[in-house]
């Protein structure tokens, strides 16, 4: 049996995807980029597919069985 | 016989102090220190600190007075090993400080919606802490403090939407950042994965509005705009919610091109113009329809750029349109919507198909 790693791989994946859309929102929002729907939209929707394969993956968090 | 027992001195009470407690603390024992001091629940005051942090700093502001000049009860405690629900508490704590610093960020209204969130969570859970009580009243409880986290998610929707709308979309970035660093550290502290539902709920309306570049701020209404010189054109005209007409007809345009640059964040534009008038029309919408003498274009993200040569020494009116969320027409005639049923097809007149293109011929 493959030992769990000591963190949450979950956490840690989720974190780095919603760093990046936000920045990425930020940056449209500042008016630093100029992002169009055909692209925000599916980046949006990737960013939570990501999330919810980074958590099933995982599976649940460490503590619970 | 009476017996009189002689009364023992009792040892003088110290003077009640406020101090901040060294047991009962979450970032510096303010809360638990007055808590003690009052005899209240530190919870409740906890409570009441953040929600008098959105009402205009007020709660940040009390708090760190409290923690300058209130002293501890016991300077020899050790200091306090920041964990991840103090240090996610703390950074949004500073990221509402810091929305309350930026001009036209209004939290106002949200003050009392806070309050009564904050006040039906402090007495679930108080239920919920309670040992005596029922296994169908927590059950009830848990169902309750569902229902209010899922009000909740949905007003936080909504406040992130409108908020992004009326400029302050940069914080609900940031806010979206924080939640992602909280998640890194987090995940090296056993997880933080419900730092991934406000962290989504606040990103899916922010991306929304930016795809459509929804920017509701300026004036709300109907308006309809009557220029009588060229002159009066120079600036454009610009509304944040609802109808913007422009009645072109009494403006004697000048050989040559005309710009009039019209904004709406949501609503619709309308222009009447004379038919004589060559237009053409630069429209970007982030959702919704142009309706121009040259046809209709709808959907998301329309983009409509009209470059067509235009004969020398024409009247050439160019409608330059800038709509988050609506709709923009020129036409000979205004639209007047009064009710379900009623589309603009069935009231609108737009420029005839053809009108404009001959009168940019010279041919009018």
């Amino acid at each position: 049996m493959t030992p769990r790693p000591g963190y949450d791989p979950a956490s840690l994946i989720a974190g780095i995807i919603l760093i990046a859309l936000g920045g990425l929102l930020l940056l449209d929002q500042a008016d630093v980029l100029e992002l169009r729907s055909e692209f925000v939209l599916p980046a949006v929707l990737a960013a939570v597919g990501g999330i919810l394969l980074a958590c099933g993956l995982a599976g649940p968090p460490r503590g619970r069985p | 016989m009476t017996d009189t027992q002689p009364t023992m001195p009792q040892p003088e009470q110290p003077p009640r102090r406020l101090t901040r407690s060294t047991t009962d603390r979450m970032i510096g024992g303010v809360a638990g220190g007055l808590g003690r001091h009052l005899n209240i629940d530190p919870l409740a005051i906890r409570i009441t600190f953040v929600i008098l942090t959105f009402a205009g700093g007020l709660g940040l502001i009390a708090y760190l007075l409290c923690v300058l000049f209130v002293p501890v009860d016991d300077p020899s405690a050790p200091p306090l090993k920041w964990g991840l629900a103090r240090t996610v508490g703390a950074g949004l704590l500073v990221v509402a400080a810091l929305a309350i610093l930026i001009p036209d960020w209004f939290w106002g209204p949200l003050v009392p919606l806070l309050v009564v969130a904050g006040a039906v969570v402090y007495l679930l859970v108080r239920m919920l802490r309670e040992d005596g009580g029922t296994h169908a009243g927590h059950v009830a409880a848990r169902i309750a403090i569902g229902i209010v986290l899922v009000a909740l998610a949905v007003g936080g929707f909504v406040a992130a939407a409108a908020g992004t709308a009326l400029g302050g979309g940069i914080v609900v970035a940031g806010l979206v950042i924080a939640c992602g660093v909280g998640l890194v550290g987090g995940a090296f502290r056993g997880g933080a994965r419900w730092l991934i539902v406000p962290a989504v709920v606040l990103a899916l309306p922010l991306a929304a509005v930016a795809a459509t570049d929804l920017d509701v701020r300026g004036t709300w209404g109907d308006r309809t705009f009557r220029p009588a010189t060229v002159a009066e054109l120079a600036g454009g005209y610009e509304m944040g919610v609802g109808s913007l007409k422009v009645d072109m007809r009494d403006v004697q345009l000048p050989a040559g091109r005309t710009d009039l640059p019209l904004e709406i964040g949501m609503g619709e534009i309308q222009v009447l113009v004379q038919d004589d008038v060559c237009v053409t029309t630069d429209a970007d919408v982030g959702v919704g329809a142009v309706n121009t003498g040259e046809g209709d274009q709808g959907g998301i993200d329309v983009d409509v750029s009209d470059d067509r040569d235009i004969a020398p020494g024409v009247r050439h009116l160019h409608v330059i349109a800038d709509v988050g969320i609506g709709h923009v027409m020129i036409g000979d005639r205004f639209f007047d919507w009064d009710g379900p049923g009623r589309w603009r097809d069935d009231r609108f007149d737009a420029l005839e198909a053809g009108t404009s293109r001959a009168a940019c011929q010279g041919a009018a």
